[in-house]
């Protein structure tokens, strides 16, 4: 069940999304305080999400998953890799 | 590599332990229900609904976080007691509000008994994410009462809740309700009165060495003290998991179990890295279940929200419409509040005026009418601007736009390493930063916010605007630079950039020392649309302002007493044979009067007001303020000031724009404002008496006026850092880097400026 970090070309930071796009959280890294805060609000593997819309200065995005919506910044959105679909 | 587990298997005896609670222990005090839930899932409106008028706030010792407890009248006539705890996601604190849930829920915070029951608020509309915490909280084992909230709205929206298979489910009471309408009050209220039993924790799956380590610290746990009634499994997986700044799950565990858990810890480490993520992602599996057993959506979902968004976060439109709102607080907290603060004032020296003649002339009339009477108004005057500022951010938290804000606003806010929630708070504070520093209570992460309240005072507030008035009128030509700016404009203009930058420059440094911390996870909620609830709104207003008026309201009174009597005392020798003048003064004016010779009357009048202001300046330069004045010369004589701007300086700690007066009572003025031209002429021709020269220079108003936009001069700034701090350290760190600041910044000023041949 622990989540491998795939070689699948296909696989992107939830950050290079584009605008409506929509994926699923294939892994989550980061120091362990912040890897816990993320998945407790569901960013777990296998999740799917969208990338519902940019900032108007580009950041930070705006996601929805789980049927909540989150503004969560890049930054940490680079933590989080997805696979479009 | 991992096993399905049944928890009620592992701690079999849960309920029994429960129900073994002891009943005297019961019977002595009233019930004490805990509100607990999400972010903007409606439980302060349902604590609101409950409780009615009677609660109180309070803080969590030694932490800056809230403590709202309240009665809740039930229908047997029996009342329970009411605590509206934090809103988490989570039980696993990572932040001081969570780590309060935690220990208020199991029964290790020191100033508040177990709850005998908790009350979990879950909004219908996003179940899904809710209900980690719903799984959680059911874990420990105790008595919960479920309140499926917004449950009109979930029907509006074609979205059906399975209650009674949740209720199955959780082996609690699941109650439909409308925090906002009522509806389901009634019921829920029934469960609280009825005794619950501990609910049934639902089935999920965790790696064998994790299970097995949880197992062998809940075998260890003892039979005995705080803990004892709740699941032992949920306490081994509590102090397992829970390995944030705080310890006070640990403190609360003998030490062969601390041992035990580091240890553990460590092996689960070594064995699987990524143990921690066990619990979420076995919780989630569990959850996607229930969701889909218990949940459906008859009609799709509607895409309000989503054309409200394209609009409130456009990438034109979102800012523009938020400079908008942004203007209307500014203008309310600036033009609105203004009547009412101008009422209040007059209310108070009318309070004064009539007051006064009751008591004795002399001290006692003094102390009530300039001390205590003064000091209450000074409290009172703040009350508008934070009603004004609070109605608007309830309006826009609860409606869903504050997060908006935050969301449109980060990307700048980051630049000084803050979040766009810091925005508000800051820019309230260019009107006045008491407001200001209570709305920082929005700012979720603490650092941020500590930050935040730090560099709040560093912005031009309105208090500010009279000292920058005079000194500017009195020394700056109004002239025209670079062809079409006017030069006083300009200066002032350049204050309100200096404190910005100031606070740039301080919040900086602040995040880089004392406050630098883990970086935290800027992750918010942007919850969906819903129209405010009046009550709710108003309910915030009546408490933000009530916390201020008894929280800070004593600081700043007793202060505003001490300052007065500084200021009165000791009484000079030289003012007893002008008072008596006076009274002869007064005497012939009155005797003018009675015999109609108007003239004369107007003359004496005219002479009585002179020997007043002659009384006041002489007792002010020879009372203890005005020798403290005399005594910091020399400190401040390097910026530019004499003794009697040293009185000013003190003086204007009580406010700033008391400077203003204190300047006009030091040179016999009486009571001249700003725009007094007398003020301005005394200023600007005064004299130094040794050497004849004159005392003040533009170079000093530019020094001054640096000293003013830096310097924290503010005793209710510091009474209100103390009260939402919840501490001195902060409030005296405060006043003693931003005069420290002010100090260096004016020396640089003047120094320089004395050094390239100005003033």
């Amino acid at each position: 069940m622990t989540p491998r970090r795939s070689t699948c070309p296909k696989t992107k930071k939830l950050a290079e999304l584009k605008a409506g796009a929509r994926a699923v959280v294939r892994h989550v890294s980061g120091e362990p305080e912040l890897l816990r805060r993320l998945l407790e609000l569901g960013f777990v593997p296998g999740t799917p999400i969208t990338l519902v819309r940019r900032a108007p200065m580009g950041d930070p995005i705006e996601l929805r998953l789980r049927g909540t919506h989150f503004s969560i910044r890049t930054s940490e959105a680079d933590r989080i890799d997805v696979d479009p679909y | 590599m991992s096993i399905p587990t049944d928890l009620a298997a592992v701690s079999p005896s849960t309920s029994d332990r429960a129900r073994r609670q002891p009943e005297a222990h019961r019977r002595t005090r009233r019930k004490l229900v805990a509100i607990a839930g999400g972010p903007n899932c409606g439980k302060s409106t349902l604590f609101n609904r409950l409780t009615g008028l009677r609660q109180k706030v309070a803080n969590y010792p030694g932490v800056t976080v809230e403590k709202k407890a309240g009665f809740c009248p039930l229908a047997s006539g029996r009342t329970v007691e009411v605590l509206d705890l934090p809103g988490t996601y989570s039980l696993r604190p990572g932040s001081p509000d969570e780590v309060v849930v935690r220990d208020v829920l199991l029964g290790v915070q020191s100033d508040t008994p177990l709850p005998d029951l908790t009350l979990l608020v879950l909004d219908a509309t996003c179940l899904e994410r809710q209900l980690y915490l719903c799984m959680q909280l059911i874990e420990i084992g105790r008595p919960v009462v479920v309140a499926l909230n917004m449950m009109d709205t979930a029907d509006e929206e074609g979205l059906h809740v399975d209650a009674p298979l949740l209720e199955r489910t959780f082996g609690a009471p699941v109650i439909p309700i409308s925090a906002k309408t009522g509806s389901g009050l009634r019921e829920l209220r029934e469960a609280m009165e009825q005794d619950v039993a501990p609910p049934r924790p639902v089935t999920r799956t965790l790696a064998a060495p994790l299970l097995q380590a949880a197992q062998k610290v809940a075998g260890m746990l003892p039979s005995t003290g705080p803990l004892a009634t709740l699941n032992r499994f949920h306490v081994a997986m509590a102090l397992l998991l829970d390995e944030g700044e705080d310890d006070s799950l640990m403190r609360a565990v003998p030490p062969a179990i601390r041992r035990e858990v580091l240890a553990l810890r460590a092996l689960l480490n070594a064995e699987i890295p990524e143990w921690r993520s066990h619990e979420p992602i076995g919780h989630y599996r569990s959850i996607e279940d229930l969701i889909r057993r218990a949940t459906l959506r008859v009609k799709p979902e509607t895409s309000v929200r989503e054309r409200i968004d394209r609009v409130l976060t456009h990438r034109v439109f979102g800012p523009l419409i938020f400079i908008a709102f942004m203007a209307v607080i500014f203008q309310s907290l600036f033009m609105w509040a203004q009547p009412l603060m101008n009422a209040i004032d007059f209310g108070v020296s009318a309070l004064g005026r009539f007051i006064g003649p009751w008591l004795p002339a002399g001290p006692i009339r003094s102390l009530v009418v300039d001390g205590a009477i003064a000091g209450v108004g000074a409290v009172v005057t703040f009350v508008p601007q934070i009603a004004f500022l609070f109605l608007f951010i309830s309006l826009m938290e609860d409606s869903g736009y504050l997060a908006r804000a935050a969301f449109i606003m980060d990307r700048l806010m980051r630049g000084v390493g803050l979040s766009g929630r810091a925005f508000i708070p800051l820019l309230s504070s260019f009107a006045c930063a008491i407001p200001g520093i209570m709305a920082t209570r929005t700012i979720d992460n603490r650092r941020d916010r500590l930050t935040t309240i730090l560099i709040a005072p560093f912005m031009s507030c309105s208090a500010r605007l009279p000292v920058y008035a005079l000194l500017i009128g009195a020394f700056i030509p109004n002239r025209t630079v670079l062809g079409i700016l006017n030069l006083p404009g300009l200066v002032l203009f350049c204050l309100y950039v200096l404190g910005i930058l100031a606070a740039v420059v301080v919040a900086w440094a602040l995040k880089r020392t004392a406050l630098r911390g883990a970086r935290p996870l800027y992750v918010m909620e942007l919850p969906p649309y819903r129209v405010p609830s009046w009550r709710s709104v108003l309910v915030t207003v009546r408490d933000r302002a009530g916390l201020f008026v008894q929280k800070a309201g004593t600081v700043i009174l007793a202060v505003s007493i001490v300052l007065w009597f500084l200021a009165s005392y000791p009484k000079n020798a030289e003012v007893k044979p002008l008072e008596k003048e006076l009274q002869k003064v007064e005497q012939s004016a009155d005797q003018a009067q009675a015999q109609g010779q108007r003239a004369e009357a107007a003359a004496s009048r005219a002479q009585a007001v002179h020997l007043e202001n002659e009384i006041a300046g002489v007792s002010l330069r020879d009372s203890f303020a005005g020798r403290a004045g005399r005594l910091i010369e020399p400190a401040i004589a390097p910026l530019g000031f004499d003794w009697k701007i040293g009185i000013a300086l003190l003086s204007s700690f009580a406010a700033r724009e008391v400077m203003v007066s204190t300047m006009a009572t030091v040179y016999n003025l009486g009571d001249a404002d700003q725009t007094s031209v007398s003020l301005r002429e005394k200023l600007r021709h005064a004299e130094d008496p040794r050497t004849g020269e004159k005392a003040y220079s533009p170079l000093m108003a530019v020094s001054l006026m640096v000293f003013f936009v830096l310097a924290c001069q503010c005793m209710s700034t510091v009474a209100v850092v103390r009260r939402e701090t919840n501490s001195w350290g902060w409030p005296i760190f405060m006043v003693v880097m931003m005069n420290a600041l002010a100090w260096i910044a004016s020396f640089a000023v003047f120094q320089g400026g004395r050094m390239l041949g100005l003033g």
